[in-house]
């Protein structure tokens, strides 16, 4: 399969690569553009997409933030939370870069709002989490949630007696396929017959919507609630409907301890203190990074009610990943029952970022 | 089949609630003349604070009461300066709605994404709660429904049209300078109507972290509060009306997430956006069917005009 959505350079980006290209690739090997800086005179500022009090997404972030904290206590922080996807973000990047931060880091993606920023100061390393692009100084980086995904989908299999799971989706994003169309990949490989039926609620956030489409779910005959919400809100449904359900970004059992199976849980520390020290020594690079399963991303422990049998066998298709097998390969097809996948290709990370179709049995995303 | 409805109706009566509740409170306020758009932010604060309190002393009916008190003390403020200092409506609307926010969020820190020790349990009514559909949904809900749906719109509407009390309020929002002639006290009326409005806003809050979904985290009002003020002018002022529309919006929201869960062959944004269509449906459709009802739905004559005394 090639790539639907290609790396995005707009036409400046690419005139001012030509041009930085022209003026300095002869002196670039020889002097970094990113100088060793003193761990006390480092400032980094971080962009958020919602408060780091949500419990999700910038919850695990933060959790980051704090570790590398603790690893360079003398480093300088700062955060802005709730950015707006505007131009407002323009200016709060900006405002970053005149704070005197030598590092800003967008924990979600502002595209051309953080590339405007990036091309004006390049001297200033930016990376953002979910990006597309790279340039002379922006790099981004994502989590490949897909494979801890897969294995909460085998573990859905052996639990759901309808073989009908549901998905609390937020919009129909790369990032929502993956997680839909891995999940139930993860549950054919045990019940051939398991279905996906998801549902937007149109935000990231909205406890009580996706509390709603938890229920409706249940209501239609889903016995098995997933999907990527920052908020707990349907695994207190499947907790009172007597149903399962598995979460994402952080451990949220305490909301629904009988019905909480998994999370596919981030974990940024280890990315962020590596990336700081890189800026610290002088060596860092923009580059696209995959934070892979076990390094970033992974299943949460199990849920008390989850049974030893079920635990070992998502377990040990959790290893085989982790030994680098893939489970997505070929012939995969959409939901309308063309092939997408050929038989015998794997797709890769890149391809996987960028799912943009439903498996056959997932419904709902369009 | 019978199961889907009841619970597309059980769902449509809780979520609804909220909006009930809240639309309640800003019927009271127009109908005084004054148009209170804070209440997004003062079902914010209502909603953390019940939070707040029930973390403190873990009693659902203490955070409702403190939720209240501070939705009134939010709508103190605003009818501070918009009734009595005379400024803009929707300005200092807008400005309570952003002070409520952020300052929710802010207080909010401490507990946000922290489960709620204590919540309005759901209690069934004997016999009622046995009738098919109906009852599972309706008569199978936390307390606060049945106070919402059933006693307080029958309050606020005996109140607002068979007492002279709700006469003199509805007076001064149909003709201030009118009423002032006859003696009746428009400051204070409005004063007080938009702080009893503010009550039922900080109740509404409290509601959805109290009964709906019992964690607080910031942001999770999501625009509820300015449906609540469009529901007030879809209700044509009237509230067992305005109780309701929350309702219907309730229901027809539920219906999107049934759709999709259904697999209707709709897309989901449309069906996302029933309510909205539903809405604004249920306004023009009634009104070109029936011109007279024009006026009868019409807003109070001097909502959102500040009343001076000198100015007659």
């Amino acid at each position: 399969m090639s790539l639907k959505k290609p790396f995005f350079f707009g036409r400046r980006a690419a005139l001012s690569g030509a041009g930085s290209f022209l003026l300095t690739s002869g002196v670039r090997a020889a002097t970094p553009r990113f100088a060793p800086v003193r761990e006390e005179d480092l400032l980094v500022a971080f962009g958020h997409t919602s408060p780091v009090t949500d419990g999700g997404w910038t919850h695990a972030h933060d959790m980051g933030i704090q570790a590398l904290k603790r690893t360079y206590p003398k480093l300088k922080t700062l955060y802005v939370e709730s950015i707006p996807y505007s131009a407002d973000a323009t200016r709060i990047f900006r405002q970053f870069v005149a704070e005197g931060a030598q590092m800003v880091i967008s924990t979600s993606n502002y595209g051309d709002f953080i590339r405007d920023v990036a091309d004006r100061a390049p001297a200033v390393a930016f990376m953002e989490c979910d990006g597309h692009a790279v340039s002379g100084n922006l790099g981004w980086y994502y989590i490949t949630h897909w494979y801890a995904s897969y294995a909460i989908g085998v573990a859905a299999a052996r639990l759901s007696k309808t073989g009908r799971l549901g998905y609390v989706a937020s919009f129909p994003v790369p990032s929502v396929y993956a997680g839909a169309n891995a999940t139930l990949l993860g549950a054919r490989s045990v019940n051939p017959e398991a279905t996906m039926r998801v549902i937007s609620i149109n935000s990231w956030f909205d406890p009580q919507a996706a509390t709603e489409a938890g229920s409706a779910l249940v209501d239609s005959g889903c016995d098995f609630l997933c999907g990527i919400m920052d908020d707990p809100g349907y695994l207190r449904v499947a907790q009172d409907r007597g149903v399962w359900a598995a979460m994402w970004n952080t451990d949220m059992r305490q909301f629904g301890p009988d019905a909480y199976v998994s999370s596919v849980t981030l974990d940024f520390a280890k990315f962020y203190i590596e990336q700081v020290g890189a800026r610290i020594r002088g060596d860092w690079k923009p580059e696209a990074r995959f934070l892979t399963l076990g390094a970033g991303v992974d299943r949460d422990a199990w849920g008390q009610r989850v049974p030893e049998v079920v635990r070992v066998e998502a377990d040990a298709v959790r290893a085989r990943m982790l030994g680098g097998w893939s489970p997505f390969q070929g012939p995969l097809y959409d939901s309308e029952g063309k092939l997408r996948v050929a038989e015998g290709h794997v797709m890769n990370d890149m391809e996987l970022y960028n799912w943009n179709w439903q498996l056959q049995g997932v419904s709902g995303l369009g | 089949m019978i199961e889907l409805l009841t619970g597309l109706l059980g769902h449509a009566v809780l979520s609804g609630s909220v909006l009930a509740l809240a639309a309640l409170g800003e019927v009271i306020a127009e109908r005084s003349g004054v148009t209170n758009l804070g209440v997004e932010g003062l079902m914010s604060l209502g909603a953390v604070v019940a939070v707040m309190t029930v973390a403190a002393i873990p009693h659902p009916w203490v955070g409702l009461l403190m939720a209240g008190l501070v939705g009134g003390l939010g709508a103190g403020v605003l009818a501070l300066a918009s009734v009595v200092l005379r400024a803009n409506q929707v300005l200092c609307g807008v400005a309570v709605t952003f002070l409520g926010l952020g300052l929710s969020a802010t207080i909010g820190r401490p507990v946000a994404g922290m489960p709620v020790p204590v919540i309005f349990e759901p209690v069934s009514v004997p016999m009622l709660s046995s009738i098919p559909v109906i009852g599972p949904a309706v008569f199978a809900q936390n307390i606060l429904v049945y106070f919402i749906y059933l006693l307080l719109p029958l309050i606020v509407h005996f109140w607002l049209f068979r007492t002279r009390y709700g006469l003199d309020l509805r007076a001064v929002g149909e003709n201030p300078a009118a009423a002032d002639a006859v003696g009746v006290p428009v400051t204070k009326l409005r004063v007080m109507a938009v702080m009893i409005g503010g009550i039922l806003a900080g109740f509404a809050g409290a509601d959805l972290t109290l009964a709906v979904v019992p964690v607080w985290s910031d942001g999770m009002i999501a625009g509820r509060g300015w449906i609540a003020v469009a529901l007030v002018i879809f209700a044509g002022y009237r509230p067992v009306w305005a109780v309701a529309s929350g309702l219907l919006f309730g229901l027809v929201t539920a219906i999107g997430f049934m759709g999709q869960a259904r697999g209707w062959p709709v897309a989901p944004a449309v069906l996302n956006t029933l309510p909205y269509l539903g809405t604004i449906g249920c306004i023009i459709v009634p009104i070109l069917a029936f011109p007279r009802l024009r006026r009868a739905m019409a807003a109070p004559a001097a909502l959102a005009t500040p009343y001076h005394r000198t100015g007659r």
